[in-house]
């Protein structure tokens, strides 16, 4: 076990949109890469609960977590989820003290078994654009690698929105928003998508549960919406 | 838990902005604008990249020296003859000004959110004084009894439609909907106002300490009316605003246009530095000649000090209120002037909670995402983001929680995952 990655799905991956932690598990058996989850025992890792101003409670969620990880003996963690992912990489440190593993996005991940995965996939014959998640690309510098992924995919013509990487617009699904104010949320994310997506763009990829969601529910009949799990899974060839 | 009033009453704000398909035309009508503006001055301007850095630096030291630059301020504008004076709070700033004004006056005012921070026209208005904006934008709002939507553009909600209608209600006879035709009539208006006004305040955008000047920085030239017309001028402004030198402001005065309105350069910056004076009649100094024969600068804590004590929002106190940052606000551009109390934006709610109190702004709070973009826009590059979480913490100790966060919270604790969701029931693998 402990010579594998740990999948860390996120709660929103786990619960709601399952679609992307499935994509992300299949996608990885399919590149033969060697991983486990803590299935019903992978908890929460308390970003929400720092953005929305109990500190408390994160340090106590953000403890426990680390103790559930290290102690199943998990060295490397990678997540689709870019909130568990800026919360454990850069905020556990400063609040759940030491962290003895690595977290990483899975982008990061996939980008340095390029070798592995170029090649494999069909042809897709869609425009599409690349939504960067705040998280992600802002909080945590990530803004290349989805990007090369998504190009790895033959067909799929990579447009950039009018605003992007670090000047990209939140969707608003983050930081306790749609939790506290659900339509406004909708709102952001309906004119962030209305303003920003070019003509003839059919296909909006994400790179985060919470904005695949709000997105999704906000634009539903407007634009296609994958993550890039999704997106690479329905790549494969085979 | 308590009550939930303080929430209640933002979530109907918010849906009213959401759904005011008018107002949501005329702010995205101004956030196109000035988007375009600003980028196509900012690839002009490359030279600006050093200079907000450096301003940046100013800022941080101006804080630092808060006081000290607060004592030598109102030293310098005794010394040039002119009055100064620190309100600590809101209360004592309204009673100097009024103090200062008297009763059943004719008042001018330009644009200050200083002035709206310690609601400075009700208080001259309860003493008999009739009190007019001249700011356009203020003006309009000030006569649709509304409050203003933005620190730079607070009208930046009102359609040219709605700007006609009132104007026809205030003329009492139909006007043109043309955006030239609507300034003129301000302009027509007013005019006698500056010229009858017994006294003019304005605010300031920065105030160099060693020579007492106060900066105003405008595009219409209100404020020039307004603080040289009448006899009486008096400035009411931040402890923030102070700067040691007049290099430094401007400096500071180099960053503002650009980021503000997307110019090189406002069209007037006025320079105060004591009241009008002549000596051209056997070299005797005579105060008012053809400016004000008084000059009064008020400095305002109000919660500024308090904010410089503690290290993570003392960084409020850089802010140089270009107001970009609201513009490039995706929630902003779609609530508005909901989204903060009397300042705006993710800034906004730290300057709201400091000098208005937390209950104001408690909920407006939970509205922002903390995504960052604000502090990617901003020529100091203050992180509000992380001011705002702090500000959060604080609020959720004071007991302003959203009930949905705190079921949230509770569910994590208890189920591991925000949802309620008992995963134990049905393991499963991965
Ligand atoms: S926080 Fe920065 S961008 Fe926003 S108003 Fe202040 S100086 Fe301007």
């Amino acid at each position: 076990m402990p010579d594998s990655i740990l999948y860390w799905k996120g709660c929103m991956s786990r619960l709601r949109t399952k679609s992307i932690s499935d994509s992300t598990m299949e996608l990885f058996r399919r590149m033969g890469v060697e991983f486990a989850t803590l299935g019903g025992n992978e908890g929460c890792c308390g970003s929400v609960l720092l953005r929305t101003g109990q500190l408390e409670a994160a340090k106590k969620t953000a403890e426990s977590t680390v103790d559930r990880i290290s102690s199943a003996g998990f060295k490397e963690v990678v997540t689709a989820c870019p909130g568990c992912f800026r919360t454990m990489a850069s905020e556990y440190p400063a609040i759940a003290g030491q962290v003895p593993f690595r977290v990483r996005h899975i982008s990061q991940f996939l980008i340095e078994r390029s070798p592995t995965i170029k090649g494999r996939f069909r042809s897709m014959d869609v425009k599409a654009c690349y939504h960067d998640p705040c998280h992600l690309g802002r909080h945590m510098g990530v803004y290349e690698e989805p990007r090369d992924l998504i190009r790895m995919v033959p067909g799929v013509e990579l447009v950039e929105m009018k605003d992007n990487r670090s000047k990209a617009l939140c969707c608003s699904s983050g930081g306790g928003v749609r939790s506290a104010y659900p339509e406004l949320s909708r709102e952001v994310a309906r004119t962030v998508a209305g303003g920003q997506v070019p003509a003839g763009v059919k296909l909006l990829v994400t790179a985060c549960p919470f904005c695949n969601y709000n997105f999704k529910d906000a634009c539903s009949g407007q634009i296609r919406v994958m993550d890039l799990p999704e997106l690479l899974l329905a790549a494969w060839r085979g | 838990m308590g009550s939930d009033d303080w929430l209640a009453f933002k979530r109907e704000e918010f849906k009213r902005w959401m759904e005011d398909e008018r107002r949501r035309t005329g702010l995205s009508r101004a956030v196109a604008a000035y988007t375009s503006a600003k980028a196509n001055a900012l690839s002009r301007l490359p030279e600006l990249e050093e200079i907000r850095r450096e301003v940046r630096k100013i800022k941080e030291r101006s804080i630092q020296q808060m006081d000290e630059l607060v004592k030598i301020t109102m030293d310098s504008v005794r010394e040039v003859k002119g009055e100064a004076y620190l309100a600590r709070d809101a209360e004592e700033a309204r009673e100097i000004v009024s103090d200062l004004t008297g009763h059943g006056k004719l008042v001018v005012k330009s644009k200050s959110l200083t002035g709206d921070e310690v609601g400075i026209n009700e208080a001259l208005e309860e003493r008999g004084n009739k009190v007019y904006e001249t700011d356009l934008g203020e003006f309009i709002i000030q006569l649709r009894k509304e409050k203003p939507t933005h620190i730079i553009n607070p009208s930046v909600h009102v359609p040219r439609e709605e700007v006609a209608k009132t104007f026809s209600e205030l003329l009492g006879r139909p006007v043109s909907q043309e955006i030239p035709a609507l300034v003129g009539i301000a302009r027509d208006y007013l005019r006698e106002k500056f010229c009858n006004a017994d006294v003019g305040i304005t605010g300031a955008n920065v105030v160099s300490a060693k020579t007492g000047t106060i900066f105003i920085v405008e595009n219409e030239g209100n404020a020039r009316f307004v603080s040289n017309a009448p006899p009486k001028h008096i400035c009411l402004t931040g402890i923030e605003k102070i700067v040691p030198t007049l290099s430094d402001a401007f400096m500071l005065l180099q960053v503002l246009p650009p980021y503000a309105t997307g110019v090189f350069m406002s069209a007037y910056v006025s320079m105060i530095t004591g009241p009008s004076k002549t000596a051209d009649i056997e070299k005797t100094i005579v105060y008012g000649a053809h400016g004000p024969k008084e000059l009064h600068l008020v400095l305002l804590d109000n919660g500024r000090r308090r904010m410089a004590e503690d290290d993570v929002f003392r960084e409020a106190l850089y802010c140089i209120r270009c107001g970009g940052c609201m513009y490039e606000c995706p929630v902003y551009r779609v609530i508005g002037g909901s989204f903060g109390n009397n300042y705006f934006g993710g800034i906004g709610l730290i300057w709201s909670a400091f000098t208005t109190g937390d209950e104001k702004v408690a909920a407006a709070v939970d509205a922002c995402t903390k995504c960052g973009r604000c502090k990617e826009v901003c020529p100091l590059e203050i992180d509000t983001p992380r001011m705002v979480e702090r500000l959060k913490q604080r609020l959720v100790k004071r007991g302003f929680v959203q009930p949905k966060h705190y079921e949230i919270m509770e569910s994590i604790l208890h189920n591991g995952n925000p949802f309620g969701e008992d995963e134990r029931a049905g393991r499963s693998r991965g």
